[in-house]
């Protein structure tokens, strides 16, 4: 589940929880230019789709967002 | 901080030829009123109709009700900030108020061009759905208003209820150099130190994030709404109605906010029950986790600051405004502040929680129900002798039985029998009906 709300997300059990950006555009920034609009989203939902390869032992928050994403995703 | 109110109950309100208050009857000089709101030419047009209690009646669309209240002594005017009045901070000298009526806004302006909010209030005067607000109660002079339909939705909104606001100060000016029949010293005293220290934690929805303007309508903090971190306000700052505006509930409209009952408990029994600290007021509806959980640590914090013991909590809104709400109660009682918390309940439809997060620390909770036209299946409102303002009343989330089962998006003729209220969420408590078993 990608949510700007993410605690919420995971005390309603989503095992997979992905930060997202805000409740308004979860997986976009409107302030970016349509570019980097885009990259930015692609790294949100690359992120939750790699989650489904990952065993979890209960719900586990994943953030796209943290240091060091970036240069894992751009490989 | 002294701030005097005097009270003018109004009994009735009749057109005449000059506006005054005499005897608790208010005569109302309908051309010069108009005149007065015409004079900005953003007004395409603008009548004005009297509701009384009783009356077969139903107003669409109500954007606002607004008790006239008008400054007398003191710095300000009352329901600064607002439409561009004066932002002198409120709260001192004398304030006059015309108590047992209200200036209906109702007009076709919805609050903004995003989607997702819209204008649904209508109120009958009579029959079974009038007791669901405290408004059937009051003689209501309605302004029916339009503005030039080219403006933007922001101008016209300002537009709209400026022109409300102008038919309450021309109401209110009646009664400015006559002696109250009623007065009442609000005043937040010195008191015995051992009472207990209680906070008012006032959560107040932003329209910000689903309109995408800083500047959008709804109840607003000397005239804003985007937002903010936590505000500390003065009781008498919100009896000066420096929190007012138009609201898309009808259960925190200006006259619901400035007569709060349970925020006039608070202040009333100051002294006596409590030591009262005053209105945090915080802004709802921030759109990360981070911000939500900001905001509560901050609004902890300035409680704790404060010296509460206690703190009463109230929002206003539904939705995802509840977890910056229920955080705010979970890190106040973290720091040791106590809380209790007034508020409507979710629809627990599949055994899902009636409320969005149950935190174990809300553990005091006052509920003012459930109600939701279509999971309670509630029967539709009868028609009407008489409208004042639209012909036609386009229905959304209409109820699942009746007549109109399941109408969405079709528009019905106002006088017949119209789908109930979507939900009723009695913010503030004024409700006295009791529940279906």
């Amino acid at each position: 589940m990608i949510s700007a709300i993410y605690n919420f997300a995971l005390t309603t059990g989503a095992n997979r929880v992905i930060r997202g950006a805000r409740i308004e555009h979860v997986c976009g920034d409107p302030t970016l230019s349509p570019e980097k609009d885009y990259a930015f989203g692609m790294r949100i939902v690359t992120a939750a789709l790699e989650t489904l390869t990952v065993a979890v032992p209960g719900p586990t928050l994943f953030d796209p967002m943290a240091p060091g994403k970036e240069a894992a995703h751009a490989s | 901080m002294r701030l005097e109110m005097g009270s003018f109950p109004v009994t009735d309100i009749v057109f005449g030829p000059a506006t005054r208050y005499d005897a608790g009857r208010l005569t109302v000089d309908r051309e010069a009123v108009l005149a007065a709101v015409k004079q900005d030419p953003r007004i395409a047009t603008a009548e004005l109709e009297i509701a009384r209690p009783g009356e077969s009646v139903r107003i669409w669309p109500v954007r606002d009700v607004i008790e006239p209240r008008v400054k007398v002594e003191g710095p300000g005017v009352c329901y600064p900030g607002i439409c561009g009045r004066d932002i002198a901070t409120v709260g001192r000298g004398r304030t006059h108020r015309l108590a047992g009526m209200g200036v209906v806004e109702v007009s076709s302006v919805n609050w903004h061009d995003a989607g997702g909010d819209f204008v649904e209030t209508h109120l009958d005067m009579s029959g079974p759905y009038s007791e669901m607000y405290p408004y059937h109660r009051l003689i209501n002079l309605c302004l029916v208003v339009e503005p030039d339909r080219t403006l933007n939705e922001e101008v016209k909104n300002y537009a709209v209820h400026k022109a409300a606001l102008t038919v309450s100060d021309q109401l209110g000016e009646a009664v400015r150099s006559l002696t109250p029949p009623e007065r009442e010293i609000f005043e937040l005293t010195p008191v015995d130190p051992s009472l207990p220290r209680v906070v008012y934690i006032w959560c107040v929805h932003s329209p910000q994030a689903m309109s995408g303007s800083p500047s959008a309508f709804c109840t607003a903090t000397y005239g804003l709404t985007q937002l903010t971190p936590p505000w500390y306000l003065h009781p008498n700052e919100i009896l000066d109605g420096a929190l007012t505006g138009p609201y898309r509930t009808a259960f925190a409209m200006s006259w619901t906010v400035a007569n709060n009952p349970l925020f006039l408990d608070l202040y009333r029994r100051h002294g006596r029950d409590w030591n009262f600290l005053g209105v945090i007021s915080l802004r709802t509806e921030w759109t990360t986790q981070t911000e939500k959980q900001l905001m509560a640590n901050q609004t902890a914090k300035l409680a704790q600051q404060l010296g509460a013991q206690g703190a009463v909590v109230t929002w206003d809104a539904g939705g995802n405004e509840f977890i910056e709400v229920v955080r705010s109660i979970q890190a106040c009682e973290r720091l040791g502040i106590k809380t209790v918390f007034l508020t409507s309940e979710d629809d627990a439809t599949d055994g899902a929680p009636t409320m969005l997060e149950p935190l174990p620390e809300a553990d005091a909770i006052v509920s003012t129900s459930f109600f939701k036209n279509v999971t309670l299946a509630v029967p539709e409102t009868p028609g009407v002798a008489r409208v004042i303002g639209l012909p036609t009343k386009t229905v959304r989330r209409g109820s699942t039985i009746g007549l109109h089962g399941g109408v969405d998006g079709v528009a019905l003729p106002t006088s017949g029998p119209l789908p109930p209220p979507w939900r009723y969420d009695d913010h503030y408590g004024f409700g006295s009906l009791s529940c279906i078993e």
